[in-house]
């Protein structure tokens, strides 16, 4: 009976280690698979707790494993990878939300498949961390308050502010003015319709032959248009090339024109001539009044 | 009337503070007796079969219902958009952390406590326990240590076995019975599990198993008044018992439950 005692004991205890300690670690490491570490560091605030998942690409590969608190603002993370799970250099970690309800998981994302990976104890670059629900109803109220200070606005124009009757005064004026509107399209299309009439009546009466001696006697001004106009684009020509050839001060006619030298002795004879007239004028005028200083007559 | 009322206070209070010394006086037996391991060793294995092993039944079928109807309620409680490995998360944390060594100890202080208080109760009103002083036996190394070395390490054992049982009761009846897929069951089991949550269990069924020990023996230990007495001390052991257990259960998650998270 003792020894039975002792076998049965023994064996209860056995089992309990067994499962107790194969138990937990099956639950903390996720299976019996070896593993190896890898580090990040996010952000205070992240949220994270031990045993959360890490995923990769989406898929499960591993846990967090430790969490250390960093006076300077970091949260440094320990997670254990499934040794057959290798993750590619070029990785960023986030922690990422994996239910409504704000579990959260450290998701690793890969840049671009590769061949090299990172090594165990290497740390992962944190990545833009995706905007939590926290953040999400930050911006939804800050949308929903807009909202209301518009509807507030709205109410205050439209309804208190007498808009909304303003509203239904101008759209019964609008309502007034598109029947007014039609009326005059009506009366429009009628003068219209009766103008058309006239003019197809008008149309109907006119002579073709009168209308092709017409459009015969303007062809024939316009081909004497024609030519007039060649006459013109001639004559035009030759007064161009004239005033280009005073313009240059060539021939007599344009040295006339273009010589300042002329032009000044030109203005001293003139002042000439006007200082001779007026010695005249003083002459004559003596001349009138002493002529015979001027005129000895002797018949005799 | 208030000089009445005084006495009882007064009565009360120094009666309360008697039960308090005597208790501790009786612990400080305990320790003394364990410097005489030949008397009580050949005694604890046996002990340890009938707290541990006669137990596993029992306690395992606790577990089993207690784990399967928290599988069960869990599945129909959760609300569209909850993930269902949210089952499995739930059940362990009810099963480990509290369901599993609370319900043990509480199903053990009935089925043993109240054994170990009757066996020791019906040994000193026939004055078995005055004959084994007589013949130089010291009775708490002769009947306390054993029980409650054997209390001290079959409680965490079958609690063991009781969050297992209850974990894997959980499993089936989701599978089965529930529509949860085993690898959501298996992952939620997974989901920021740490290691000291099995400790934090551990250390309950060993404090619980001291005071279904301690308790029920001293209740024993201590009785009078032939049969009746018997009947009495055992049925006030279970009730201290399981009132200390309880009070016990929230001192610890009091303590203990910042250093889970």
């Amino acid at each position: 009976m003792k020894r039975r005692d002792e076998v049965l004991v023994g064996v209860l205890i056995t089992f309990a280690l067994i499962v107790g300690i194969g138990g937990t670690l099956w639950l903390a490491r996720k299976g019996f698979g070896s593993s190896y570490p890898l580090h990040t560091r996010f952000t205070w605030g992240a949220g994270l707790k031990q045993g959360q998942p890490v995923l990769l690409a989406g898929v499960e590969v591993g846990t967090i494993t430790e969490i250390d608190f960093n006076q300077q603002g970091w949260l440094d993370v320990t997670m254990d990878i499934e040794k057959a799970r290798r993750v590619p250099e070029g990785t960023t970690a986030t922690v990422a939300q994996v239910s409504f309800f704000g579990d959260k998981a450290i998701a690793l994302t890969p840049l671009r498949p590769t061949t090299q990976f990172y090594a165990p104890d290497d740390t992962i670059p944190a990545g833009r961390a995706t905007p939590s629900i926290d953040e999400i109803m930050f911006r939804v109220d800050t949308l929903s308050r807009g909202v209301a200070d518009v509807l507030q606005s709205v109410q205050l124009e439209f309804v208190k502010g007498g808009g909304l009757a303003d509203l239904r005064h101008t759209v019964g004026s609008a309502n007034r003015l598109v029947v007014q509107l039609s009326g005059i399209a009506a009366e429009q299309s009628r003068g219209l319709t009766a103008t058309m009439t006239n003019l197809r009546r008008t149309m109907s009466a006119v002579d073709s032959a009168q209308i092709d001696s017409t459009v015969r006697s303007i062809q024939a001004t316009t081909a004497n248009m024609v030519v007039l106009t060649t006459g013109l684009r001639e004559t035009t020509g030759r007064l161009d090339t004239l005033l280009t050839k005073l313009s240059s001060s060539e021939g007599t006619a344009g040295k006339l024109l273009n010589d300042p030298g002329l032009y000044n002795d030109t203005r001293a004879l003139l002042t000439d001539t006007r200082t001779t007239f007026a010695q005249m004028d003083s002459l004559l005028a003596d001349l009138r009044k002493n002529p015979k200083k001027y005129i000895n007559l002797k018949i005799f | 009337m208030g000089l009445v009322i005084f006495r009882n206070i007064s009565r009360g209070t120094l009666g309360a503070f008697g039960q308090l010394g005597r208790r501790v006086l009786f612990t400080r037996e305990i320790a003394r007796a364990f410097g005489e391991p030949r008397t009580y060793l050949p005694l604890t294995m046996q002990q340890m079969r009938n707290i541990g092993v006669d137990s596993i039944p029992l306690a395992g079928l606790v577990a089993a219902f207690i784990g399967a109807v928290s599988a069960f309620q869990t599945r129909y409680q959760l609300f569209p958009g909850v993930p269902l490995s949210t089952v499995g998360w739930i059940v362990r944390q009810m099963i480990i952390l509290e369901l599993g060594p609370l319900l043990t100890a509480l199903v053990l202080t009935g089925r043993v406590g109240a054994r170990m208080t009757a066996e020791i109760g019906t040994m000193r009103v026939t004055e078995q326990i005055d004959a084994l002083e007589t013949l130089s036996y010291d009775p708490v190394a002769y009947l306390i240590v054993p029980r409650f070395l054997a209390a001290l390490v079959m409680l965490p054992v079958l609690t063991v076995v009781a969050n297992t049982v209850g974990i894997m009761a959980g499993l089936a009846v989701s599978a089965l019975a529930a529509g949860v897929p085993v690898d959501d069951y298996l992952a939620g089991l997974r989901l920021t599990f740490i290691p000291f949550q099995v400790i934090y269990s551990l250390i309950k069924a060993t404090l619980f198993g001291c005071a279904i020990s301690l308790v029920c023996s001293y209740e024993g230990f201590i009785t009078e008044a032939g049969a009746e007495g018997v009947g009495r001390s055992t049925a006030r052991a279970v009730v201290i018992t399981s009132v200390l257990i309880l009070m016990l259960d929230a001192l610890i998650a009091l303590f203990l439950a910042p250093f889970l998270q």
